[in-house]
């Protein structure tokens, strides 16, 4: 006997070409849902690793200079502000403190990189303490500087590759006339660090002539303390603030919700143009076998009957829609990740976009949801159709 | 507007290969993105214009040797270099960035860059080829030395215009012994030969890689969607 859903099918199949148009405007709809929720939910999670990576969790430095690094590349290193080291010292006695790393941020302007020139930046660290911070760091060649004072460099994966350097080579920094030899290379971390040339602390802070004076100070914290009880603290110190990487976390992830509502809101009226295109289709279908359904209900068929039967034509376009529009979204999550690097201002590396079992049930749930809304004027009005008014249109006709 | 235009009729014209490309990118992901380092013209619409006075659009095509021809033309053009591809980064996978030129809608040139190690960073060094493969523009984009701005001067640049291949193919990279036209090359900084050497190198370099990928007949003809004459 033939159930209702292969009569609904059947149907839907009479009239192709309008059915696989309803299916697109689904499909598309469901694809710009997903992927906008696994933005959502990708964005956050690189942006915690990111920040994860850097192996800190507080950020000290001179106060009235919060973005040091943006500034240090507008103005090529002359509006950095700086913090004497000794507040470290004072720092690391704190309990809450598990480990206090110093940092000098220095950049030179090099004139022979394009046709105006442009900023070479350099990142003065203590190899002991630095590994210590980053313990995931490998090397593709060599290792640490051998000397705290040494003129030695060592690059990021993507510093040296641009810069064609391997162990051994010379670097020359621009502008200070300093050569540096290169003694280690670092694996590709997918991180700032790539693009970084790491030199001795001592020796960058002889080279721009600030002894004893730091950009940043990065605290890791023991485990299960009380950060903000810490920054309290800290603020006490004279001339310099605090930066908690959750802070800047929450900074940036309200810098990107102004572009997320814009998206929902594209979204959902996507997915009111869905509705409406499928309100259509099946009205549009009730319309034509108005006689049809008038002889269905001569012959036996209840309201409810009828009813379900447009229903479930909802349903079958909803459900193929809502796995058509996933697919897309799951096969261009890599286009969807670079048109977002491409517009944001600023994007963590990894995944932007993370599509999980959750997030497609979801999708499918709130896709069939919208259908079985889109179906019910439609299947409601199939459902009143007199018998009687149905057959007299035919023959009028 | 009008390399605007040109782009665009560029795009619907090769739209099925480029439908089968972005597949390709998008099943690759990220292993694309980690691959080998080009050069590309750091502000290709400003440097197009300025490097060809006469264009009005390009194109842009990336040609490695491994997806041209594997390791038998890496050893080819090694043969025709005179050297080894030297260190971790001069590798077969490079992707090379060609930039078709044009007047309007004739093809009228060629700009290509290479990355070269040079004594203290890469340098990169592109040439400006009219058709026939001449050099009718030389500009260093990036070196770093003390004596950088000697090199990276138009006057040693204009050393190079009007050569070829052909006089190329006497200069031997690894010696820096050289005759003819390129003997007549004069160094700007003897204090800087290393790097001088390395400019030579990557000019030698960049015309047998575009001699291979555009300007030999089997480069044409194995080659239809890009470049060719």
């Amino acid at each position: 006997m033939i159930t209702k859903f292969q009569v609904a099918y059947k149907n839907l199949l009479r009239k192709r070409i309008r059915s696989l148009l309803t299916l697109v405007g689904i499909a598309l709809s469901a694809w710009v849902l997903v992927s906008l929720l696994g933005f959502n939910q990708g964005y956050e999670t690189a942006l915690n690793k990111d920040i994860d990576n850097m192996g800190f969790e507080l950020m000290v430095m001179a106060k009235g200079c919060p973005y040091e690094a943006a500034t240090m590349m507008l103005k090529g290193g002359t509006g950095l502000k700086y913090i004497q080291e000794s507040i470290m010292e004072d720092i690391a006695k704190e309990p809450e403190v598990e480990k206090a790393f110093p940092m000098l941020m220095s950049a030179v302007f090099d004139p022979n990189k394009g046709e105006s020139g442009g900023i070479a930046g350099y990142f003065g660290v203590e190899a002991k303490s630095f590994a210590e911070l980053k313990p995931s760091l490998k090397f593709k060649q060599g290792g640490w500087f051998t000397d705290v004072n040494a003129n030695e460099a060592v690059m990021g994966y993507e510093a040296a590759e641009l810069e064609q350097r391997e162990i051994g080579d010379m670097i020359l920094m621009p502008e200070k006339d300093v050569e540096f030899k290169v003694v280690g290379i670092l694996e590709r971390t997918g991180t700032q660090d790539d693009g970084t040339i790491f030199v001795p602390l001592k020796t960058l802070q002889k080279i721009f002539g600030r002894p004893d004076e730091l950009t940043t100070i990065g605290i890791k914290l023991k485990k299960g303390v009380d950060s903000a009880r810490l920054e309290e603290k800290l603020y006490k110190l004279p001339d310099v603030q605090v930066v908690s990487l959750a802070q800047v976390k929450d900074t940036i992830m309200k810098l990107i919700s102004t572009a997320k509502v814009m998206v929902l809101s594209i979204a959902m009226i996507a997915i009111l143009i869905a509705m409406v295109g499928v309100i259509n289709t099946i009205l549009m279908s009730v319309h034509e076998r108005f006689q049809e359904i008038g002889i269905l209900k001569t012959i036996g068929a209840m309201p409810w009957d009828i009813f379900q039967l447009i229903w479930i034509e909802t349903l079958i376009l909803c459900a193929i829609g809502g796995v058509l529009g996933v697919g897309l979204a799951m096969i261009l999550s890599k286009v969807t990740e670079i048109l977002i690097r491409y517009v944001m201002p600023y994007a963590p590396s990894g995944g932007l976009v993370l599509i999980d079992v959750k997030l497609i049930v979801i999708t499918m749930a709130a896709v069939l949801c919208i259908g079985l809304l889109s179906g019910l004027y439609p299947a409601w009005k199939a459902g009143r159709i007199r018998p009687l008014e149905a057959i007299r249109s035919e023959v009028a006709r | 507007m009008k390399i605007r235009s040109l782009r665009e009729k560029h795009f619907h014209s090769g739209v099925c290969t480029g439908a089968i490309w972005a597949l390709f990118l998008i099943l690759m992901g990220y292993t694309a993105a980690w691959g080998a380092v080009g050069c590309d013209l750091n502000d290709p619409d400003r440097d197009v214009a300025r490097l060809f006075p006469e264009s009005t659009g390009y194109k842009t095509h990336y040609v490695s040797i491994d997806r041209k021809g594997g390791a038998p033309l890496l050893a080819k053009i090694e043969t025709r270099l005179g050297d080894k591809f030297r260190g971790i980064y001069e590798t077969i996978d490079v992707p090379y960035t060609i930039y078709e030129i044009f007047t309007n809608k004739k093809k009228i040139g060629y700009i290509h860059g290479v990355n070269q190690k040079g004594q203290f960073g890469g340098i990169q060094v592109f040439v400006v080829l009219d058709l026939e493969g001449r050099i009718r523009g030389f500009y260093i984009q990036k070196m770093t030395s003390r004596y950088a701005g000697k090199i990276r001067d138009a006057n040693f640049g204009r050393q190079f215009i009007g050569l070829t291949l052909k006089d190329f193919e006497l200069y031997d990279v690894v010696s820096g012994k050289a005759s003819g036209k390129v003997d007549a090359i004069k160094n700007p900084a003897p204090e800087a030969e290393a790097d001088f050497r390395a400019a030579l190198r990557a000019t030698k370099k960049n015309l047998v890689l575009m001699d291979e990928f555009v300007y030999l007949p089997q480069a044409i003809s194995s080659n239809p969607g890009g470049p060719q004459k």
